[in-house]
């Protein structure tokens, strides 16, 4: 007998062990939703979950999970600025805590988010892009918060510029973009003016930048392609100029093609690059750092780049070396090319999301985080200190006060174009954007001609819009 | 005690929770991936069967057979070159007679070193402009080697980073089998006239014959799913040189939560690594018990 109630007193700890290993995590939020506490400490212990709670002061702590992109030293002005809006939000939500996952930024975008995406188990807060392949595909998929209301209730709306574009499915707001940018030429004032040239306003005086440049052993662009996305930048910007019409909306709705005359020349002047030497040897092997650094330390006279590096080359930035002798300025007009000249690439891709999965504390703690990151003030240091342009609209007073030339010529360089169009990566499909970087590595090691580059991206693009 | 053992329940005490766990955690797993493998899961859209679909695109990609051929590239490295090596490093260490230890550790070292330490060391020796490579080769006036980001030079690069981390370990195994060789049969050869080079080749190579076909086939193992060293230092290029199967699976179909297609991926390296090893086994593997 004593025999049998050790073998089944064994046999229930064994199972209970199993039982508590399989355990939901939703055991921690159990208390949550009325964030309430039990009358006294005694009673705590046994109440149950469902009994109502008496009012009281004191709050039961919790974590908002946030997940962000800033990390390492080119992100610290955009990091000091959460800190801040992180510690006024726990100071106004009571019992808040926020738990900061930093994470790189194509590590959180392609790996790491959509896999919490597909489990169901996304942070609380989290950086996200726009577009099909980012922001509206996880909208679909009932993961995002609805803003929409919230933007109401907070009286935000109005107060945005013309960016909501990327994250609006169905008449519904599903992120916030932080800011935006645009992506031109940085130069080195000091070794154009060395070497006797113009500046590369023109697009003969560009050639003829690199020509010389590249006779006197200096490389005319920094380029770093170990990372299909960072020469696709240029590309982007050489496709919106080929182009007459279409770009890059009707790559998905079947009225542009990849194999186009257009976008096949595009790529034949991005390869005509290649081969004159114009960029960075061995670029195939470098990393987007190694891109900055190169230009940083003055071994190369241009870099093609968002207009977020130029908080770069503060006075304390990590390209420090060359602070006051960087300038900014649009691709100039590309002769023969059928799309607009004047266009640039400028994007509100990047911001933050909500999970659709929220308590009430999380949610008010999600309403003093909106609050607190998307105002003038925040919007205007986001402006000054690292150079990312406001999502939303700021008094001239406000935009007076900038004072970096390099922000000002970005600003003015926005000012001047006649028109702008968003990076294809927002718009195709991931596999189409993959593609793209597959075959464009292919170009630059000569494994590929423009042609087979433009005929090889079109049929996954054909497979892919199939799909709906 | 003796009515203990004869009790059924005490049996199923012990093997119940065991059971459970490796159903949880290994059966149900792989057999719902290999469901998976069917359908075009990707987390978010509804998932449909789509029959032999993700099959057939992946052996219709360019990328991925080229892939497969990386692989083989591996097998054929790691067995055709680096074994042989590998053998007449554990041949000349056993016969030295002072530091024996020494060197065992030595070789030994890199198989404990992290994958990331060694990719990063390794992309520093190879650094077209401030590696140690580049540097020997500038003082005879050449010119630097653009080694990971040249498609035709990245391979190699990889394959010999490959090798110098593994070589050791395998170099302690045959060691081991080496040492084991009573030393009497050696004596017996030297009595009768053989020379070094000759009770290596006659004697001591088909002694360890057992333990080479361990690490031939354990060679081949490691080549059907090395991946880590690829990751860490080209990430598949310069433009899809360097991908072997596993980075294909992450790059293109993990990364893109483009979970069928890399389930489909994984039962495909799954059946290479099976064929691969089998057909192995069954003809050059076969060895014979050896006795003394």
């Amino acid at each position: 007998m004593k025999r049998n109630a050790m073998v089944i007193l064994t046999l229930i700890l064994a199972l209970s062990t199993l039982l508590a290993a399989c355990g939901s995590k939703k055991n921690n939020d159990t208390s949550s939703p009325s964030a309430s506490t039990s009358p006294s400490a005694s009673a705590s212990a046994s109440a149950p979950a469902s009994e109502p709670a008496s009012p009281s002061k004191e709050v039961e702590p919790f974590t908002v999970s946030l997940r962000h992109i800033q990390i390492g030293e080119p992100q610290k002005f955009r990091k000091a600025i959460l800190d801040e809006v992180v510690k006024k939000t726990e100071a106004e939500v009571p019992g808040l805590k926020f738990e900061l996952d930093g994470v790189e930024d194509a590590v959180n975008r392609f790996t790491k988010l959509p896999a919490e995406m597909a489990a169901g188990n996304q942070p609380k807060i989290f950086d996200l892009f726009g577009g099909n392949a980012d922001a509206l595909k996880y909208a679909k998929a009932g993961r995002l918060l609805d803003l929409t209301p919230i933007l109401d209730e907070l009286q935000l709306k109005d107060k945005f510029l013309n960016v909501f574009g990327q994250f609006t499915l169905d008449g519904k707001i599903y992120g916030l973009p932080i800011g935006g940018n645009m992506e031109g030429v940085f130069y080195n004032t000091e070794i154009f003016q060395q070497n006797g040239l113009n500046p590369p306003t023109t697009w003969d005086d560009l050639i003829k930048a690199a020509d010389t440049l590249k006779g006197k052993g200096i490389t005319p662009f920094a380029q770093a392609s170990q990372a299909g996305w960072v020469p696709n930048m240029l590309v982007d910007t050489l496709l919106g100029r080929h182009v007459a019409a279409g770009f890059p909306n009707g790559l998905t709705d079947g009225t542009l093609k990849w194999n186009s005359p257009e976008i096949v020349a595009a790529y034949t002047l991005y390869q005509d690059f290649v081969k004159k030497g114009y960029f960075t040897k061995g670029e195939l092997g470098k990393t987007y750092d190694d891109m900055l650094n190169e230009f940083g330390a003055g071994k190369a006279a241009m870099m093609f780049d968002g207009s977020w590096r130029s908080s770069a080359f503060k006075a304390d930035g990590v390209a420090k070396a060359i602070n006051g002798k960087v300038a900014f300025i649009a691709l100039p007009a590309i002769p023969n090319a059928a799309g607009e000249q004047t266009s640039i690439n400028a994007n509100y891709g990047n911001g933050y999301g909500f999970s659709s999965d929220l308590n009430e504390n999380e949610l008010a703690a999600v309403k003093a985080f909106i609050k607190n990151l998307y105002n003038d003030e925040m919007q205007l240091r986001g402006l000054t200190e690292d150079g990312v342009l406001p999502s939303m609209k700021l008094s001239d007073e406000a935009m007076g006060k900038v004072t970096d030339p390099l922000v000002k010529q970005v600003l003015d360089t926005m000012k001047a174009a006649g028109s702008s169009f968003v990076h294809f990566d927002s718009v195709v499909q991931k596999a189409v954007n993959a593609e793209t970087e597959n075959q464009l590595q292919k170009l630059i090691a000569n494994k590929a001609t423009p042609q087979e580059v433009g005929d090889a991206i079109q049929k996954v693009q054909d497979t892919e819009n199939a799909k709906k | 005690m003796k009515n203990t053992l004869k009790n059924p329940a005490v049996y199923l005490m012990f093997i119940i929770p065991t059971i459970t766990l490796y159903g949880l955690f290994f059966l149900y797993p792989m057999f719902s991936s290999v469901f998976y493998a069917f359908t075009n899961w990707n987390g978010l859209d509804e998932t449909r069967f789509i029959g032999l679909d993700n099959f057939t695109t992946a052996f219709g990609d360019e990328s991925f057979r080229s892939a497969i051929f990386n692989n083989m590239y591996f097998i054929v490295f790691s067995v055709g070159l680096q074994v042989p090596i590998i053998i007449i490093l554990a041949l000349l260490i056993s016969n030295v007679k002072k530091l024996k230890g020494f060197y065992k550790t030595t070789v030994f070292m890199p198989s404990i070193l992290s994958t990331s330490v060694i990719g990063i060391l390794w992309g520093f020796i190879y650094d077209p402009d401030i590696g140690p490579i580049s540097a020997f080769l500038g003082f005879f006036g050449l010119d630097p080697i653009y080694w990971l980001a040249e498609p035709k030079w990245a391979m190699i690069a990889i394959l010999l980073t490959n090798a110098w981390q593994w070589v050791g370990f395998y170099i302690v195994l045959i060691l081991a089998a080496i040492l084991a060789i009573p030393k009497e049969i050696d004596e017996a050869a030297e009595i009768d006239g053989a020379n070094a080079t000759q009770r290596a080749w006659y004697l001591t190579v088909p002694l360890i014959k057992p333990i080479i076909s361990v690490v031939v086939m354990l060679s081949i193992a490691g080549a059907m799913r090395v991946v880590d060293i690829v990751l860490v230092m080209t990430n598949g290029g310069p433009a899809g040189s360097t991908e072997v199967m596993a980075s294909y699976m992450v790059n293109k179909a993990i990364k893109f939560g483009d979970y069928g297609y890399g389930t489909a991926l994984a039962i495909i390296i799954f059946a290479f690594a099976l064929v691969f090893t089998a057909i192995y086994q069954l003809t050059f593997g076969k060895t014979e018990r050896i006795e003394y």
